[in-house]
């Protein structure tokens, strides 16, 4: 009985430390993340991760395919992409930037009207990122991304109905824009709104500007888009730098541009000393010798050649300078130049309403020097307004070439505008580089593996070497 | 909880047995093994007589006998014992192990001690003397070649780095492939957690597992439980097998005195592998001088006379350096290991205190280990009812100037910097008096690069690691056969990492530092209760059940600091940048099990299990999981009655469990995340606060909605025999695992805007088959000749992953190198091969320039082995033994980056040919693009370097793909023990002298230039078959010197 007794005892011991299991084991919530997050707390990752990987993936590892930058390490120029240059570029795009935007998105539309400005500025972005994507892989998931819900395996959009769709994002967003109430708005932290400080009629300015760069892009591909390309010129556009869109960088460690920290974390203290980005081919051909500011502004040691399709430089070449190569460089999503350049080759094609030729390249070339001699944040060297107006009043009346030629220089250091405007314009005329393993221009990245793998619809690879839709 | 007791009283009572009266009287005892523990189910009887009992689970026994009377005590695997009774009414008495007995007593999961033969699984035993007698800093390393089934890889020569084991193969597709490791019942962390960045690639810094402080100077024993059916008693962590460490308890020496051990090693190290680097080409490329160039594609060496010699700058003349200088640079690594232990034991108590330094200097220059190991473990008995123990152990670890592998790191210093004209001995002085770098390495353009003497010297890569692992237990026994054990358990962890780049380091000019903490904390806690009975004359039963709580609570704070102002001064204060983080984890499980053993004339014995476990990790209505397991072990020998003169024991055995597993903390709710650093392409981040603003992001992973927990279903038959009576033994084991439910983050169309979900997706399917053979093949007087040979073949494949997921990432490396799991087959790498011609697999050579070219991605094969293998040999003569351990890993590719730079760069022999003039691809073909029309290459390319340097672009990984398998000598060991008689009149009982080496020969490999085994994974990923510029590893000679008093 007594043993009895001690088992059952024991046994009620043993089983008592269970009934209070729930709450021994009511721990699983991670103390150091949140529920929910606030806008003003989302936003900040998708402005500085965008262009945290932007630069440093893209703007060190393509920016010789349209050859501004004579070569680059670990480039696909030659016709093969790697895995981590695509995996990681598509992971930023609809991971880091697009899911958070979605989120975003998503709880400011139930949010109502008084959110109307997160959501357009989300709207925006996520447009944007839609363009550069498609400008990137073509054929890329639009209509059935980012609801893995009801498509957990997204299907790809033919890219005319991506840009199609961007533009309709452009709409959205101006409408939202225009709703705002006049009280009650949520509070955007100007801080945390990097390219406005929450003004959101510059915001109206960049939809509609992007729309105009997306339309110009279906325009190329065939699509009539006459319409809503005067419509677009009917509405603000961006036209000084000071509308610009872009992000700054303080320079300081840990808000750096990777241009610079690519060179002071592997090689030495600065691009002229360790001779690292060398300028392309066919900044030489255009500026050396033309009289243009930005010769001087762009490429130090620029009485000696260039360092060639392909080459790195070294101390017998030039090299671009320190004054573009630097730590408070600018990230450029889009600047005035290009709509200027847009509208005066719209003129030049017949489109009244986007005003004189003449005037918009003489304006979009002025705007794009005075931003390197004058507005950029954290100028070296400077130059004079007097030179600016010596040198854009002695420009004749532009070509084209002369315009296309244009457009390509003010996409200096963006590294898919200025992709694009070559794919769109064939110029300059680039030559492959020597050992292309293309014999071409690279025209597209492969689809990422991870993707690939992981998503039944992803279309086959294409040669990379395939113009896209909108090359037509 | 157990008690020792000393076998003096055995003799004492001995002594005064003519004293006694014929009466009867109750005698009590314990009956005890050599080493203190008790022994349950020893047959105690009468001699002459019928009367006789069994001792119960703690070795208790209580008989009647006649003073006068002779008592016999006898247990499988010991020599049978007689004591007369005496005036005395206790009895506590020490079976000796009886070296040419049949069987043999195994610790069980839980502790719990049982008859092997008892057993229906497969289980392997190494003993304490085993893991000294080459001693290792890591103990992982020392049971390679000693164990069936198990497979362990030393990632590299740092020193304390990191070892990692598997048993049976990987079960798991999310990392948990790793075993638990048990200390004396309680668990300890074996986790491992690289120094610096984390994904292991970029400047990785190898620190050491969790268990590589367990000091092989305390282990009694170890045994590894491999089955499912042997592990399932601990519950879901043990899905991987169980490592199951005993630690030495107190003894008397045969004086009845305190016993003092002093054990004595000292090692040196070298380098195990040396590239066969060639000496007829100075570095530069196309044949032209360069002092700086890492490439050897430079000028033939004729003793020119060249303008800038390397370092200095200055004219000289050109002369190849052997080796290329790399015993200059890599130094004689020394150890020296010293343990003093002083135990005792009485009826009463019993106490070890052990005190073990270890002193490593690594061959890396500025390397070193210094780890002091203090253990301390004492029992008191109480009463007959009452019995206590405590054991403690804590460990410093001090770890400085651990190597640095991988890549984008400017402490990398692998086997293809060393060039063929480059004195390593300029690079001393490393710092002038102002604390500036000097003797840089300068290229033919001023350009400097690092002092590697100066990346030694003045760079940090440290480790200061503090760990406690402690256990306390209470033993009550209220009557006979029944026991209550109330035992904790906690390992502490305090692992500080220090890394810096001093200021001047070029690629870091401003100097940074990263000064990580991590804090690991474990508590176990048992309640076991255990009764056990004889039902009949025959059948007897041992039940068991009990309850635990296990916690693991996981923190860690790091700063990072970037651009010092002042040298040398790490304060976040300091730096111009500082990157904080912080990380916190906890999990629990509360578990129920019992299991219940019958067995029948102790030739047939069925062992049922159950465990409920509760875990913290799951859903609340998920979060509840059962597993049972059944064994049965059936000694034909004994059932049938064969005793015949070749077989003197067969047992066949079979087990049956299904275990469960839970899941990684917080991964149930969706999450915003905040973050402080913006990731770019090679690690050139952002950080935030960005211009003022904070940030949060999303938790890329959707959190599992309804997760159930893992399940493990595996089966094991097997065969024990003993032939020649007990000459040769045999022990085969044939198993299966099926993993399913497996809780992994698999990677989802990242166009959903989610990179990962968690799901219950997937199986892993274990089979194989292992094979024991030890024998005694000669034994002529004196001279014993023993060898064992061990061989495991295991299959480890994917069965499926989840629908439209073609494969999933293990690992990742460079140059899209991955290990992914693929259905239907083992692990893969997984990377980009050439293209090729279909037929003939030969590459297609572009037309245009005669060179292959890159094409799709593919697995390249298995990265894990076919078997692997040991044979150990042991001889002895008289005093002196002599043993050699021979292992083999057979099978599995692995990918070297260190052999693809060594070539590249053109510094070993392979790339001397075709120099000077042309170089055709003669392994290519040419593809005629109008007809398909395939022909040998013929189109000439400028050079061998332009052959062997345009290999990998296009990242293809093909030319540096190597079939794995490697043959070792792993350890050979000879020691003299100085007989007795020689002692006698010295305080001295025991001196054995010794000579150990370890990693001696690479008897057989395929891979060429480094050691095979090299890993850039660490034992804490499950990376396997991918190497970049790991430190080298070493070959090991030592001497030791054992001293008992």
């Amino acid at each position: 009985m007594k043993r009895i007794k001690i088992i059952i005892l024991l046994a009620l011991l043993m089983f008592n430390p269970v009934t209070s299991c729930d709450n021994t084991l009511d721990i699983n919530t991670d103390p150091l993340a949140a529920s929910s997050a606030d806008p003003n707390a989302v936003l900040p990752f998708v402005f500085v991760q965008y262009s945290a990987r932007k630069v440093s993936e893209l703007g060190t590892r393509i920016c010789d395919v349209s050859q501004y930058i004579s070569n680059t390490f670990n480039s696909p120029n030659r016709g093969t992409v790697s895995s981590f240059l695509t995996g990681n570029t598509w992971n930023m795009f609809y991971v880091e930037v697009l899911g958070n935007l979605s989120l975003v998105k998503t709880d400011a539309a139930a949010a109502g009207v008084t959110s109307n400005n997160v959501n357009a500025i989300a709207t925006i972005l996520m447009g944007h990122v839609f363009y550069e994507a498609t400008s990137i892989w073509e054929d890329v998931p639009f209509a059935e991304a980012l609801d893995g819900i009801t498509f957990p395996n997204p299907a790809f959009d033919d890219q005319q109905t991506v840009l199609n769709g961007i533009v309709a994002m452009y709409d959205e967003a101006i409408a939202l824009i225009d709703a705002i109430p006049a009280e009650g708005v949520f509070a955007i932290t100007p801080q945390n709104d990097m390219f406005y400080g929450a003004d959101m009629a510059s915001w109206r300015m960049l939809a509609n500007s992007l729309k105009l760069r997306t339309l110009m892009m279906l325009k190329s591909g065939g699509a009539n888009v006459d319409a809503q390309i005067n419509a677009a010129l009917g509405q603000p556009l961006m036209s000084s730098n000071d509308q610009a869109a872009v992000l700054n960088y303080s320079g300081q460690p840990g808000a750096q541009n990777a241009m610079l920290t690519i060179i002071t974390r592997f090689f030495g203290p600065d691009n002229e000393s360790q001779d690292v980005f060398g300028p392309g081919d066919p900044i030489d051909e255009l500026l050396n010798g033309s009289g243009d500011p930005r010769w001087d502004l762009w490429v130090a040691r620029n009485d000696q050649p260039a360092p060639g399709n392909d080459l790195f430089p070294d101390p017998t070449t030039s090299v671009l300078s320190n004054n573009i190569i630097r730590g408070s460089l600018p990230d450029m999503l889009m600047m005035p130049a290009e709509i200027d350049l847009y509208k005066a080759q719209l003129a030049l094609e017949g489109f009244a309403s986007a005003g004189n030729a003449e005037t918009n390249y003489r304006n979009g070339v002025r705007n794009a020097i005075t931003w390197w001699g004058q507005d950029i944040p954290g100028i070296l060297a400077t130059v004079s307004t007097g030179d600016i107006d010596a040198y854009v009043n002695g420009l004749g009346a532009p070509t084209a070439n002369d315009i296309y030629n244009q457009q390509y220089l003010a996409a200096f250091l963006q590294p898919v505008l200025a992709w694009n405007l070559y794919r769109i314009n064939k110029v300059p005329d680039l030559q492959a580089p020597p050992n292309s393993g293309i014999g071409a221009i690279l025209r597209r990245f492969t689809y990422p593996p991870d993707e690939v793998a992981a998503n039944p619809n992803a279309p086959t690879n294409k040669p990379t070497e395939t113009p896209m839709w909108f090359e037509n | 909880m157990k008690t020792k007791f000393s076998g003096m009283l055995t003799l004492l009572l001995a002594l005064v047995v003519q004293l006694t009266f014929a009466q009867e009287k109750t005698i009590t005892g314990t009956v005890s093994d050599d080493s203190g523990l008790p022994l349950p189910g020893a047959t105690v009887l009468v001699k002459g007589t019928t009367t006789g009992t069994s001792s119960d689970f703690d070795g208790k026994f209580t008989i009647r006998a006649n003073q006068g009377a002779v008592v016999v005590f006898s247990f499988v695997g010991y020599t049978t014992l007689e004591v007369p009774v005496g005036p005395s009414n206790t009895m506590n008495v020490t079976l000796l192990e009886d070296a040419e007995s049949l069987e043999e007593v195994v610790v069980t999961a839980l502790g719990i001690k049982r008859q092997a033969r008892s057993l229906g699984y497969g289980t392997d035993i190494v003993k304490g003397e085993d893991l000294v007698q080459s001693r290792e800093s890591n103990i992982v390393n020392s049971l390679q070649g000693k164990v069936t089934g198990v497979q362990i890889t030393n990632s590299s020569g740092n020193v304390g780095g990191s070892s990692k084991i598997i048993v049976r193969g990987v079960s798991s597709l999310s990392g948990r492939n790793t075993p638990l490791w048990i200390v004396d019942g309680v668990m300890i962390n074996d986790s491992q957690r690289a120094g610096g960045e984390a994904n292991r690639i970029s400047g990785n810094r190898d620190f050491a597992n969790g268990a590589s402080v367990v000091n092989p100077d305390d282990v009694e024993s170890i045994n590894v439980l491999k089955g499912a059916a042997a592990t399932a008693l601990y519950g879901s962590r043990a899905a991987a097998g169980v490592i199951m460490v005993t630690t030495k308890r107190g003894k008397a020496n045969a004086n009845g005195t305190a016993t003092v051990n002093i054990n004595s090693s000292v090692r040196f190290d070298g380098l195990f592998r040396i590239p066969d680097y060639q000496q007829e080409y100075a570095q530069g490329v196309q044949g032209v001088w360069n002092p700086g160039s890492v490439n050897a594609w430079g000028p033939r060496i004729v003793g020119q006379t060249v303008p800038n010699m390397p370092v200095t700058n200055q004219p000289g003349t050109l002369r190849a350096i052997k080796d290329n200088g790399i015993n200059d640079f890599f130094k004689t690594g020394r150890t020296y290991i010293n343990n003093f232990s002083i135990s005792d034991a009485n009826e009463k108590m019993d106490y070890r205190l052990s005190l073990t330094s270890l002193n490593q200097e690594g061959i890396l220059p500025g390397s070193k280990l210094n780890r002091y190991t203090a253990n301390f473990n004492a029992g008191v008995r109480h009463s007959d009812k009452l019995e206590s123990r405590f054991g403690v152990q804590y460990i410093k670890s001090k770890t400085f100037g651990v190597g640095a592998t991988g890549s984008n790191d400017p402490n990398i210093i692998g086997l293809s910097f060393f060039r063929p004209t480059l004195d390593q001995n300029l690079f001393r002085p490393w710092i002038d008096a102002s604390g500036n770098q000097v003797n840089h390495i300068v290229d033919d353009a001023g350009v400097l690069s690092n002092n590697p003497l100066w990346i030694r010297h003045e760079n940090s890569n440290n480790r200061n690691d503090d760990r406690v692992i402690a256990n306390a237990s209470i033993t009550y026994k209220p009557f006979e056969g029944f026991s209550l054990t109330g035992r904790m358990g906690v390992d502490l962890d305090d692992d500080k990492r220090f890394i810096e780049n001093s200021k001047g380091t070029i690629n870091r000019i401003d100097g940074d530092f990263d000064s990580d903490d991590l804090r690991r904390q474990e508590i176990t806690a048992d309640i076991i209760a255990s009764y056990n009975t004889n039902l009949t004359e025959d059948i007897t039963l041992n039940v068991l059940g009990g309850f635990q709580y296990n916690s693991r609570v996981f923190e860690r704070q790091r700063i990072e600091g970037r651009s010092l102002l002042i040298p040398e001064l790490f304060s976040p204060a300091n730096a111009a940048q500082t990157i904080p983080l912080r990380d916190f984890s906890e999990s629990r499980l509360v578990g129920l099990y019992s299991s219940a053993e019958f067995g029948y004339k102790n030739w047939l014995n069925l062992t049922v299990t159950a465990r409920n476990d509760w875990s913290s990790t799951l859903p609340k209505n998920n979060n509840s999981y059962f597993y049972p397991s059944a064994s049965l072990a059936f000694v034909f020998t004994d059932a049938f009655e064969i005793d015949s003169e070749w077989l003197s024991y067969g047992k066949l055995r079979t087990s049956w469990a299904q275990v469960g597993n839970d899941a990684a903390p917080y991964q149930l709710n969706f999450t915003y995340i905040p973050v402080t650093t913006a990731d770019g392409q090679y690690s050139l981040d952002l950080n935030f606060p960005f211009n003022g603003a904070l940030a949060y992001t999303a938790n890329p992973t959707i959190p599992a909605e309804n997760l159930v927990p893992e399940e493990q279903i595996s089966y094991e038959v097997g065969m024990d025999l003993k032939l020649f009576k007990g000459r040769v033994g045999l022990d085969i084991s044939y198993f299966k695992s099926e993993n399913k439910n497996q809780i992994l983050d698999v990677a989802i169309p990242e166009s959903t805007g989610f990179a990962e979900q968690v799901l219950n997706v997937g199986q892993v399917n274990q089979e194989g088959f292992e094979i024991a053979l030890d024998a005694i093949p000669l034994k002529i007087g004196d001279f014993t000749w023993n060898t064992a040979v061990n061989f495991s073949k295991v299959e480890s494949k994917v069965v499926s992953l989840t629908e439209g997921l073609e494969r999933f990432q293990i690992a990742s490396a460079f140059s899209s190198v991955q290990v992914v799991a693929v259905p239907g087959k083992p692990f893969q790498l997984f990377g980009i091969d050439f293209l090729r011609d279909e037929a003939s697999g030969r590459p297609i050579i572009d037309p245009d320039n005669g060179f292959r070219q890159g094409g799709e991605t593919k697995e390249f094969g298995s990265v894990l082995p076919d078997w692997t293998g040991g044979w150990v040999n042991s001889f002895t003569y008289k005093n002196i033994s002599l043993t050699a351990t021979v292992d083999a890993r057979w099978g599995g590719v692995m990918k070297s980056s260190t052999v693809e730079n060594l070539q590249t760069q053109g510094l070993v022999t392979e790339t001397l040919p075709g120099r000077e003039g042309t170089f055709i691809d003669t392994e290519g073909v040419l593809v005629d693009p109008d007809t398909g029309a395939v022909t040998d290459n013929n189109i000439p390319i400028r050079n061998a370097q332009d052959f062997w340097a345009g290999l990998d672009d296009d990242s293809v990984a093909t030319p540096w793909i190597y079939d794995a398998t490697f043959v070792k000598l792993r350890e050979v060991s000879i020691s003299y023990s100085f007989p007795a008689k020689h002692l006698k009149n010295t305080f001295i009982k025991g001196l054995t002298l010794g000579v150990e080496g370890r990693n001696l020969a690479l008897l057989y490999s395929k891979v060429p230039h480094i050691d095979p085994e090299a890993s850039l994974f660490g034992s804490g990923a499950d990376g396997f078959g991918i190497e970049r510029a790991n430190v080298p590893s070493t070959r090991s000679v030592g001497f030791n010197v054992r001293l008992t008093f």
